[in-house]
């Protein structure tokens, strides 16, 4: 394979230039390049062995994103983009992102004349690798001050017909904290030179800073993190509950404090599944908790010992498949048309009641599957609650789980069924 | 803890200190907890422009000497493919988490599915070796996401952590090692004068050396010589695809997990991962409850398929049933292996409802009704 001339010449120059660079200050880390532009001029110079420089080869146009992973892995090393208009066309997003953020690389971006054999007057103006009809009939890119636009530290101009102001801009670009771009044409009539300057902080100097605190917290929070494992303190076969209403009425926060509960304060293997839909308030809102003193295996509950309805729509879809000798409980004020042998506790009321909030209906719900069977108590459902109700209404919502208890516990002696 | 939870503390305990992501459901958690946990632990969490981009900075920090990881749903993880063929071409360690949901496209975003597992095998073009690891429960989330990065690093390829929404949004309760076995980065004995980045070594890969100061070398996606410098000589690149085939395959032993639960007796094996595993076990506990010797055979790594262990299956049962939230994935390959000397069939659904513990009874039922 032989080169282009030119294209041999500004891949010699570029890279002289970043050798030049690696050799002046024993202090700096060397840069690594960054192109997927074909073979290197120094392969083909018959040296074997390591390569005079790191250089990644990645696809076209993803160098960019590439970089920015090496960025943060390698806060102080140079990182040298070369690229050409496959990256412009492929890699736009990856450089507009890269610009915005300021994140620290330095692109050449070199013109379709540099790498190309045939000479176009001014790119700018055009398209880049265009056939002819198509720059009559396409709008330019103009990478340059889109990086610009987008807050770059450093964009800049050069032409290969003055190598010396090319690695002069170069060398400032990588010392510039931040993203720098450098066009590169070859004998352009054109401005050449700095063409705008910004001080912004770098992306990933700035995410340090804004880090720092959390760093902090980190060594002084790592002692919180281990809980004690407790051992079951009976014996409790698997007991499936499901819970089903709409959105708004806290079921997901029930099936959390219901299957920790379970787990971490009655010694229980526990799993907890929900299906919450899209919507956050008013959407058909189920919840599985499975609670056993044996592992579990199928984490649902699709025949569930306990079934806690609070929509007509939970009700219609529900209340079949249930385990021989299931309760089903239903709120009479959200359900008109009652399966046989539910009970009837009114649950939002109850919220309302104590809480004055209708998304405590999950938490009271879990009072009533307390009053359903001995895997969880109201003890422990209490504790449960410590971790996820907010201090200020902790009581409030022990309160309701509390009169969904004794709501239950009285239906059933009772036996107020519908 | 969540699925998604562990799979994020899993990759934390393991050493994950960098993060490059396009949250998309139900995927999303993992993001959202690593955006919090890695700053706490010094590490860089960066939500990224997209997916393709997300797997490129994973593979460049990484390259740097993070240990990375991105995570992902399908519309995300086919973006992914470009960059993650030039992972395995390079032999960049990573890790890549893909909570499936139903495709093809858009699909269903909420539900949960298993059709990715043969474009976690092939996805990326042309022949490659992968290992792609498939947890079952909130547990397995945790331990096989630490796996997924001591397999990375060991043997120098990304690996796939191919969950299903009914894992990663499951929440149950698990008991994590204090301190898990984490395996690190190894450096090159060799001086950077000897050092060969892409060494052909029969059966192991060279240490990948820290990036960028002594240790200088050519990265690239073309195949190349034992340097990293870009070649057509056939020569060369068959010695490559040696290099690269048998670094695997001269590890299955360390590679291949997989579970075994009353196969002993059984005449009738399932085999089943992921989510559908956990229907699969109790449909075992219900059969047998019936009086039908049924058995389960869960792989927790599926790429590369536990190939001997099935075989060996299929001459110890009659038959065999393959419940997957796809349309028959991975029954293909158990068929393939089976070769005739035990039944296939599957149990599929690929509408977002997961298969009931029912639906297998079912299977196994009728099937043993045909053997009696």
């Amino acid at each position: 394979m032989s080169y282009d001339r030119r294209f041999a010449t500004t891949w010699q120059l570029l890279l002289d230039s970043i050798c030049t660079l690696m050799g002046l200050d024993a202090n700096r880390e060397p840069p690594i390049v960054l192109s997927s532009l074909p073979d290197l001029p120094y392969q083909r110079s018959g040296r074997e062995g390591a390569a005079p420089l790191s250089f990644i080869q990645g696809p076209p146009g993803r160098n960019i994103a590439l970089a920015i992973g090496l960025r943060a892995a390698k806060p102080n090393t140079p990182l040298v983009l070369i690229m050409s208009a496959d990256s412009i066309t492929l890699g736009t997003n990856h450089l507009i992102h890269a610009a915005r953020r300021n994140i620290g690389m330095t692109l050449l971006l070199l013109r379709a004349e540099v790498t190309a054999a045939a000479a176009v007057d001014s790119m700018d103006r055009a398209g880049w690798d265009m056939p002819a009809y198509q720059r009559e009939l396409e709008t330019a890119s103009r990478p340059l001050e889109w990086a610009s636009a987008l807050g770059a530290s450093f964009v800049a101009r050069a032409d290969l017909e003055d190598p010396d102001q090319l690695a002069h801009l170069l060398h400032r670009a990588i010392d510039t904290p931040g993203f720098s771009v450098i066009g590169v044409t070859a004998g352009a009539q054109l401005q050449m030179g700095v063409l705008s300057e910004n001080a912004w902080p770098e992306y990933f100097d700035a995410y340090r800073e804004w880090t720092k605190p959390l760093l902090r917290l980190a060594v002084a929070g790592s002692q919180a993190r281990a809980a004690p494992a407790r051992s079951p303190t009976h014996v409790v076969p698997r007991f499936e509950v499901r819970i089903a209403g709409l959105g708004g009425h806290g079921v997901k926060l029930a099936g959390t404090v219901l299957s920790e509960a379970a787990g971490f304060h009655e010694g229980l293997w526990a799993t907890q599944r929900g299906d919450y839909g899209s919507a956050t308030r008013g959407g058909p809102s189920v919840v599985d908790v499975v609670m056993s003193s044996d592992p579990i295996t199928y984490p649902a509950a699709d025949h569930p010992d306990a079934l806690i309805v609070l929509s007509q729509g939970a009700a219609n879809r529900f209340a079949k498949d249930l385990k021989p000798g299931a309760r089903v409980i239903i709120d009479p004020a959200e359900v008109s048309s009652l399966p046989a042998g539910a009970i009837a506790v009114p649950i939002t009321a109850l919220a309302r009641e104590h809480t004055g909030k209708p998304i405590a209906a999950g938490i009271v719900s879990l009072g009533c599957v307390a009053a359903l069977t001995d895997a969880v108590s109201l003890e422990s459902l209490s504790r449960s609650m410590a971790a996820h109700v907010p201090r200020a209404i902790a009581e409030k919502n022990r309160a309701a789980c509390a009169a969904g208890y004794a709501a239950t516990r009285a239906a059933i002696t009772g036996g107020v069924h519908v | 803890m969540h699925g998604n939870e562990a799979a994020a503390e899993g990759a934390i305990a393991a050493g994950c200190r960098f993060y490059a992501g396009y949250p998309i459901t139900p995927s999303t958690e993992i993001a959202e907890i690593l955006s919090g946990r890695l700053p706490e632990v010094g590490g860089v969490f960066i939500q990224m422009e997209d997916e393709i981009a997300s797997m490129a900075a994973i593979i460049g920090a990484s390259l740097g000497g993070l240990k990375s990881a991105t995570a992902t749903s399908g519309p995300g993880f086919s973006l992914m493919q470009e960059n993650l063929g030039f992972a395995v071409a390079s032999e960049i360690p990573c890790v890549v988490i893909n909570v499936q949901r139903v495709g093809p496209s858009t699909g269903l975003p909420t539900k949960a599915a298993q059709g990715d597992v043969m474009q976690a095998r092939w996805g990326t073009h042309g022949d490659h070796p992968i290992i792609v690891l498939v947890p079952s429960s909130v547990q397995e989330a945790y331990v096989l996401t630490v796996r997924a990065f001591n397999l990375a690093e060991k043997f120098r390829t990304p690996v796939i952590v191919l969950m299903d929404a009914i894992v990663a949004q499951l929440k149950e309760k698990v008991e994590l090692p204090d301190t898990p076995q984490v395996v690190n980065r190894p450096l090159p004995a060799e001086s950077p004068e000897a050092y060969k980045p892409f060494a052909f070594t029969e059966g192991g890969v060279a240490p990948l050396a820290p990036f960028g100061r002594e240790y200088r070398y050519h990265v690239t996606g073309l195949l190349h010589d034992e340097h990293g410098f870009p070649t057509e000589d056939a020569e060369v690149v068959s010695r490559w695809w040696r290099h690269m085939t048998s670094k695997i395959d001269a590890h299955l032993d360390e590679i291949l997990q997989w579970e075994e639960a009353l196969l002993d007796d059984a005449e009738i094996a399932l085999v089943a991962y992921g989510g559908t595993a956990r229907a699969a076990a109790h449909a075992v506990t219900l059969a047998r409850a019936q009086g039908t010797r049924a058995g389960l055979f869960k792989p927790l790594t599926i790429w590369p398929f536990p190939e001997k262990a099935m075989r060996e299956l299929a001459g110890r049962v009659e038959r065999i049933i393959v419940p997957e939230m796809n349309l028959g994935q991975i029954r293909l390959e158990v068929e393939r292996l089976a070769g005739g000397r035990a039944a296939v069939e599957g149990v599929n659904r690929a509408d977002g409802l997961a298969i009931t513990p029912e639906q297998i009874l079912a299977a196994i039922m009728k099937v043993s009704r045909l053997a009696a």
